[in-house]
């Protein structure tokens, strides 16, 4: 079968980057299978629990950079809780052992630990690239490992990460023969950040394109990091409160307008407003703007800033800046991608400021428009129907409805046919978030149309089994099933089992399923971990005469090639 | 808009759903409606520790429907988010825990608890720890003989000389503090002393 020695084969899988082109090249014939496996330098494992260590390393021996993902994503909403598991210490210590030559590592919804951090710093001569995304378990002791061992670091890069900051110097324990750093984004740092460390390390780091500051670092300190550094592409600017006749903002605006490399900005974690308008100048080259942690700027200076940013191709920002601003959004950012709305009220007082109409604006404006997250107040089919027809070309479409359950605000129907107007237009959807008030005619539709459809999100919504049946007979390529308070049982959960094994996941809580159902399916299907996860008294399960009949608080169950986890906590039962 | 604060959008479901079952469709599903109304009565589904069970944040629901209440997880806003949004509230309010403390010459910006101190010598003190220099709660005591003056900013933005105030009124107001060289701070603009009791 093969024409061409393997050195040249190989050459030919450089240039194939994609996992999911690896992997599928890897299935042709066994030689190609073996040729990919000694070449793949990035392996992607999107449930830790899927395999395990050894047989990453017993496959891939020469891998470069993993990426892992631990918790499900519900975890994110509080759902799963603490101590469920995705620990990363396992992997680490496989890896240290191995002596595989690890370069970067990723991580999200992971459980990670200083003596995890400690080991990968001392374990791998040439790492470079540290990302953590929503992981706990660690304090900057931690990151002072990372700081002081990896000698060709390049990025550490911490998001949203709820890590321990034990205040000390770890920003100092980079050493003064460090000058390789491209990212350094410590942002989800709650304490006081040495100013002088930081400074003198920004100095030497000429190769610096992405920095994000955490609230520590007030304005003075901004200004002098930005004029040592004016090739900042990615500036995460920390607390920005200052009185705009002080020499410091005079010396910030001075900075900023010799970065004309800065294409992203984010941050204002703590921000006075009227002195955004020192970014102007610089406006008309960013392509992404974050400004959702930005509780108090009012709309009028969102306004006045985005008005500037014509070029704007991704825009996170908060439901303040209302239907009106979204208008200018949507006049002004003719190149837009991504829009994310962040909800500002989330105790519920009723002042969120977008509606239907904001949504309708950008679909108009944005022809390039393909991923949305909208928070917002309430939501017409009308208005659904017409974003379909204006934007055909979603690729990730989640909306979220504030008030669960809520009908068409105008005719009071469900929102079934907007969503079917949004997954019948959108050829190429595969990420979809459903909220408001819906019935089972909404997965059908989702069965018949979504046929790219990876994931999705239900909350509250459907009536019957034949909801959740109409998804899993209809989307062939779904990854990611998660669903909570809905009322889809047993029925659904047994009807094709074998589906499971092309899933990732599948996440249900709060739903109709039973533990006779569960357990039923565990025992059809020995290749999925089935979870059940409960806090309130395990026990109780068990002790119950109607056993069977219990209902499941939460289920999480996935495929996997190396059984039941060794790891799980006593309220997690793997049936 | 829905009329809010009373739950009366929660009655709007039942009424002019045309064609629709209501009562039958209420018992089927698992509504969120449900979740208020049984949530604060003795379904045994649902959990007593007060801990996430099935869709009813327990702690938070008042017994009467009518009253707002807070479903876990609801809106899908990941944690993270959650707690810098709450937190810029309360770091900007007055009044309460934490205010930011600069000072004039230190690259570091300090954050303290007004609340933990009892009074302005109280706070002399833990300013003096803060930074480890002694001498700037000297200035709160002894006034015009030392080195540094320490300034807040209040309620309405204007700066004001710390310890004029009776101390209930200083926490009250005291969105800020900054100690200042006492040659920077003639001409800076404080507000005259000898605020009217």
């Amino acid at each position: 079968m093969n024409y061409f020695p393997d050195e040249v084969v190989e050459h030919v899988f450089d240039f194939v980057t994609s996992h999911k082109d690896r992997n599928a090249i890897s299935l042709v014939c066994k030689s190609w299978y073996k040729i990919e496996r000694y070449s793949r330098q990035k392996v992607f494992i999107g449930n830790c629990y899927a395999t395990n260590p050894e047989r990453l390393l017993r496959r891939f021996p020469c891998l470069k950079s993993l990426t892992l993902k631990g918790k499900p994503h519900f975890a994110d909403f509080n759902l799963v809780p603490h101590e469920w598991g995705g620990f990363v210490q396992p992997w680490i210590e496989a890896l240290a052992r191995s002596r595989v030559g690890l370069e970067e590592l990723r991580l999200k919804r992971m459980v990670v630990t200083d003596e995890s951090l400690e080991l990968l710093s001392r374990s791998f001569v040439n790492f470079k690239s540290l990302v953590l995304v929503s992981c706990e378990g660690f304090t900057t002791d931690g990151l002072a490992s990372i700081a002081a061992n990896c000698r060709h670091l390049r990025d550490l890069d911490l998001q949203e990460n709820e890590i321990d900051d034990h205040r000390g110097q770890w920003l100092s324990c980079f050493p003064d023969t460090c000058t390789t750093l491209v990212t350094l984004n410590f942002a989800c740092l709650e304490g006081e950040t040495n100013l002088v460390a930081l400074e003198r390390l920004v100095a030497r780091s000429p190769n610096l394109k992405s920095l994000k500051l955490n609230r520590a670092v007030p304005l003075d300190a901004l200004a002098r990091l930005m004029s040592c550094a004016p090739q900042m592409v990615d500036l995460g600017v920390g607390s920005y409160e200052n009185d705009p006749d002080s020499e410091s903002y005079l010396k910030l605006q001075a900075a900023i307008k010799k970065c004309t490399s800065l294409r992203s900005l984010s941050g204002f974690l703590e921000a006075a407003p009227h002195c955004l308008s020192a970014f102007h100048p610089i406006c008309h080259n960013l392509t992404s703007l974050n400004l959702s942690y930005a509780a108090e700027i009012h709309g009028s200076h969102l306004i006045k800033l985005i008005q500037h940013c014509k070029k704007l191709q991704r825009l996170w920002i908060l439901d303040s800046i209302g239907d009106k601003g979204l208008e200018v959004v949507a006049s002004t950012c003719k190149e837009l991608q991504e829009l994310r709305v962040f909800p500002s009220d989330l105790v519920g007082g009723g002042n969120t400021a977008v509606t239907e109409e904001g949504l309708v604006a950008i679909s108009a404006g944005c022809p390039k428009l393909h991923s949305i997250l909208y928070f917002c107040q309430q939501m017409t089919n009308a208005a659904l129907v017409t974003v379909a027809k204006n934007c055909p070309n979603f690729i990730r479409f989640r909306l979220c409805i504030l008030e669960p359950n809520k009908p068409d605000h105008v005719t009071s129907q469900p929102l079934d046919e907007g969503f079917g107007a949004i997954v019948k237009a959108c050829k190429n959807l595969r990420r979809l978030s459903l909220s408001g008030l819906l019935t089972d005619q909404v997965f059908l539709y989702i069965g018949m149309y979504a046929n790219q459809l990876e994931m999705l999100s239900i909350a509250f919504a459907g009536d019957t089994d034949k909801g959740m049946l109409y998804v899993l007979n209809g989307c062939k390529k779904m990854k990611k099933l998660e669903i909570r308070d809905s009322p889809f049982g047993d029925t659904a959960l047994l009807a094709d089992v074998s589906k499971y094994e092309t899933m990732r996941s599948l996440w249900m809580s709060s739903c109709e399923v039973t533990l006779s159902g569960c357990k039923r399916l565990a025992e059809k299907a020995p290749w999925l971990n089935v979870e059940i996860i409960n806090e309130t008294d395990n026990n109780r399960m068990e002790e119950n005469g109607h056993e069977g009949r219990q209902k499941v608080d939460k289920l999480y169950l996935y495929r996997t090639v190396v059984g039941t986890r060794m790891d799980a906590p006593p309220f997690v039962w793997i049936l | 808009m829905e009329k809010e604060g009373l739950g009366l959008e929660i009655t709007e479901l039942r009424l002019g759903l045309p064609g629709r079952d209501v009562a039958e469709k209420m018992m089927k599903k698992r509504a969120f409606t449900e979740m208020i109304m049984t949530s604060s009565g003795s379904n045994s589904d649902q959990c007593e520790s007060g801990v996430v069970s099935s869709g009813g944040d327990v702690e938070k629901v008042n017994d009467s429907p009518a009253a707002k209440s807070q479903v876990v997880g609801w809106p899908p806003v990941c944690s993270y988010r959650r707690k810098n949004s709450c937190k810029d509230a309360s770091t900007t309010k007055v009044g309460l825990g934490y205010v930011k403390v600069s000072m004039d010459g230190v690259p570091y910006l300090r954050k303290m608890d007004l609340g933990s101190s009892q009074g302005y010598d109280d706070l002399a003190f833990a300013l003096d720890k803060l930074f480890g220099i002694r001498g700037i709660g000297v200035a709160l005591k002894d006034g015009d003989n030392c080195e540094y003056v320490t300034i807040y900013e209040d309620k309405d933005g204007d700066w004001m000389l710390a310890g004029d105030v009776p101390w209930g009124m200083f926490i009250e107001s005291c969105k800020r503090l900054r100690i200042m060289k006492r040659s920077d701070a003639t001409g800076f603009g404080l507000q005259p002393r000898g605020v009217d009791e």
